[in-house]
């Protein structure tokens, strides 16, 4: 049986007049590695923070690895969206001060943050106060910080913003290996090609609600695909006219990036019977079946017009 | 999994504290301000006295004073002597009632330790027609001085057809200093009035010892029939040194805790904390840490006080029980100023918008300085038993009182306001963590007063 490592039950969030949180109702399987999208100001971060007791809830519970979430704060690990550092550390001493306070013995720990400096390729950065660090070095450290006492549950608040890529894949490959070593991974970003990437559960919040919760294989099975992409061998654009007559097309649309047509297939046709219509209309290159992406679901559920932020600093 | 230990509150605590101390004390920035700064400072002063000991020029020269009768030159030959003119700083210096009691003789010795040299050779001319020949001579420099003294000042009554006082001329170079000036002025004055003396027929010294105003010794009786030598310095400025030195400790940690407080809600190091740890937790591991810093002020300047007292044989003046009760108001004291520090440090984005918050509570603050004197010289008057209990003030004004040596507290007065004080102390810290809890994850507009009131009902 599954158990959860984060159960939020009829979650309420209010600062003011704004309902940032309107009676979430989730649940976190233990070992997921869970991605909490929705645009800005959606009430991501404030989950978050309510997850890890930062703030509290105006209704509802939270329940986090089996208790509540201030006893459980040891075992977390966690990244907030706005870095900060004692400017003045040496990041040796920061990275075991945080380590102290999350309830490491103070034996070991210089090999401990000596390995985890080592894993991010910032061996020479131990002595170096926390200012003489480089933006994308001073995210790294933050990142040790968060993981170095080895928590069960990880919460990262869009680690990758400010990182370039080379970083980027080099986080990415350490949430991989902390998801494959069985620790539960929240991560939070409004980058959906991330999410997609990382995943295997997605939650949608926007407005304060959650409108989606399932693992990616179920959100390909329920937003199945409804768009062809069609490359005339001819690459002239007025194919595309030609193909959106065909029955069950409901509209026909030229990328002249890829030199095809994209067709958009109405819900009770078979894709198949419109890929064997095209192919016997005109030459074609090639016939695809476009994979649905998370950034088609979250058009599809947020729509186009994303609301306007309404709590400052918080997703 | 990590060999993780529970981490307890006080442990968090604990680490939380230990980083602030050491990320204070052990700084370049409070060793300068807090040890070096105050031993600097003495070095100036001291460096300062030394260098105007150095540059005094050795006084030499004539000084010629025109004077029918011939007797004031030979007066003021015996004023301007190098005995005769530290004699008299010295007992300038005594006459100065602030340094009664204090030890006397060393600040004279050292007064008159920096005097120049002096060889001034006193001329008396008669023949008042010189007068054009002897200013030329002050004119090119080749004279000190030049003093004209009409018969008329050596008579008993020496007034003019008004009834005003009648003067004598003194002509001096224009590049002569001041001090020197005033050297002159003296002795002249002196050697007229004993030139008078001699004319009337009096013996100088005999008349002087007549007129010099006799020492006071007050005794202060007590309600209970004792007595107790007056000490104006015991009475006055001890209370305040006591008060002060409260102040400083409690003050120059508060600072840091504003100003820390601000630096981690700025650079976003607070939610990093947050995730660790609780508010409450935090607020107490920055108030451990700071009162740590307070406590290393207090000992170092306290201790360095109660030095000098002893080394002026003024030790007696500080009693054990003054000392244990200067503590015990010191945690009043520190928990009102750091509560209400760390509190609005966590409400605001800077120290410009703390500044406004802080306002009012620092001007009931300052009201132990403004009132220290009416305090501490009647330490069971009204004002003194009023302003005791007007929070936070008390801790500071309780200080004044059971430091001034001239009357002592009821011992009742002294049980309330600790009472009250704590009491006081506990709903401080009640309503800062309220604000504290709310405010570390504010962004934006700083609260109002009325707003902060808000955040604790809602917290």
């Amino acid at each position: 049986m599954t158990t959860s490592a984060v159960n939020l039950r009829a979650v309420w969030k209010r600062f003011g007049k704004t309902e940032a949180v309107r009676g979430i109702d989730l649940d976190v399987p233990d070992g997921s590695l869970t991605g909490f999208i929705g645009p800005n100001g959606a009430g991501k971060s404030t989950t978050i923070r309510m997850i890890m007791s930062i703030i509290h809830p105006d209704e509802g519970s939270v329940q986090v690895l089996g208790a509540d979430a201030i006893s459980a704060k040891d075992r977390i690990g966690y990244l907030p969206e706005e870095r900060g550092l004692y400017r003045r550390m040496r990041v040796m001493e920061f990275l075991k001060f945080m380590a102290t306070l999350k309830g490491l013995p103070a034996a070991g720990l210089d090999a401990r943050v000596n390995a985890w400096l080592e894993r991010v390729q910032l061996t020479d950065a131990s002595k170096k106060r926390c200012q003489e660090l480089s933006k994308g070095q001073q995210q790294k450290v933050q990142f040790i910080a968060s993981v170095i006492h080895d928590p069960e549950l990880i919460i990262l608040d869009e680690p990758f913003s400010g990182l370039d890529p080379v970083n980027a894949r080099l986080i990415n490959r350490l949430i991989r290996d902390l998801h494959d070593a069985g620790r539960t991974i929240i991560f939070s970003t409004h980058v959906m090609h991330q999410a997609e990437q990382l995943c295997d559960r997605i939650v949608l919040i926007n407005r304060g609600e959650k409108i989606l919760d399932a693992s990616m294989t179920e959100i390909h099975a329920r937003f199945d695909p409804r768009t062809v992409q069609v490359e005339p061998s001819s690459h002239n654009p007025a194919d595309a006219s030609r193909l959106g007559a065909l029955p069950g097309v409901e509209r026909a649309q030229w990328n002249p990036e890829r030199h095809a047509a994209e067709l958009t297939i109405a819900r009770d046709v078979d894709p198949q019977d419109v890929m064997r219509a095209a192919i016997a209309l005109m030459p074609v290159r090639t016939v695809e079946l476009r994979k649905t992406t998370l950034d088609d679901v979250f058009v599809e559920l947020v729509g186009e017009a994303m609301p306007s932020s309404e709590e400052s600093g918080n997703g | 999994m990590a060999d993780r230990m529970h981490a307890s509150p006080m442990r968090r605590i604990w680490t939380i504290a230990f980083r602030e101390f050491r990320h204070t004390v052990i700084t370049k920035g409070f060793i300068f301000g807090a040890l070096v700064m105050p031993v600097v400072m003495f070095a100036a002063i001291a460096a300062i006295g030394m260098l105007i000991g150095m540059q005094m020029t050795p006084v030499a020269g004539t000084l010629v004073v025109i004077d029918e009768s011939g007797t004031v030159a030979a007066f003021a030959a015996e004023e301007l002597t190098p005995e005769q003119v530290a004699k008299d700083m010295q007992e300038a210096l005594k006459r100065n009632s602030a340094l009664k009691g204090w030890p006397g003789s060393d600040v004279t010795q050292q007064a008159t330790a920096s005097l120049p040299s002096i060889d001034v050779k006193v001329e008396s001319v008669q023949d008042a027609t010189r007068v054009d020949e002897l200013r030329a001579k002050v004119q090119d420099g080749s004279l000190l001085g030049l003093a004209i003294v009409s018969p008329e000042l050596l008579n008993a009554n020496p007034k003019d057809a008004e009834g005003n006082d009648l003067t004598y001329t003194l002509i001096v170079p224009t590049r002569s200093a001041p001090r020197l000036t005033g050297m002159l002025e003296k002795s002249i004055a002196k050697a007229i009035v004993k030139a008078r003396v001699q004319r009337v027929g009096t013996d100088y010294t005999s008349l002087q010892a007549l007129l010099t105003l006799p020492e006071t010794s007050v005794r202060r009786m007590s309600t209970e029939g004792a007595e107790a030598d007056e000490n104006a310095i015991a009475k006055t400025l001890l209370p305040m040194g006591f008060m002060m030195l409260l102040w400083i400790a409690t003050f120059t940690s508060g600072q840091y805790l504003l100003t820390t407080t601000i630096e981690e809600k700025a650079s976003k190091v607070m939610e990093v904390l947050l995730s660790a740890v609780s508010p409450m937790e935090l607020l107490c591991g920055k108030i451990v840490g700071y009162a740590m810093v307070s406590a290393v002020m207090l000992g170092m300047y306290g201790a360095l006080g109660i030095a000098g007292l002893s080394a002026a044989a003024m030790g007696d003046l500080v009693s054990p029980g003054m000392l244990i009760l200067m503590l015990v108001y010191f945690v009043m004291a520190y928990a009102f100023v750091s509560t209400m520090m760390a509190s609005v440090g966590s409400a605001v984005n800077d120290l410009r918008e703390a500044q406004s918050l802080v306002t009012p509570a620092m001007l009931i603050l300052m009201l132990p300085i403004m009132l220290w004197l009416p305090i501490s010289e009647q330490p069971n008057g009204w004002i003194a038993t009023i302003s005791s209990f007007i929070p936070p003030a008390i801790p500071f004004v309780m200080v004044l009182r059971v430091t001034a040596s001239n009357e002592q507290i009821d011992t009742w007065q002294v049980v309330l306001s600790l009472v009250w004080g704590f009491a006081w102390v506990g709903a401080f810290i009640w309503g800062g963590a309220k604000i504290f809890r709310v405010g570390v994850l504010m962004q934006g507009k700083p609260p109002s007063p009325r707003e902060l009131l808000k955040w604790i009902r809602m917290a």
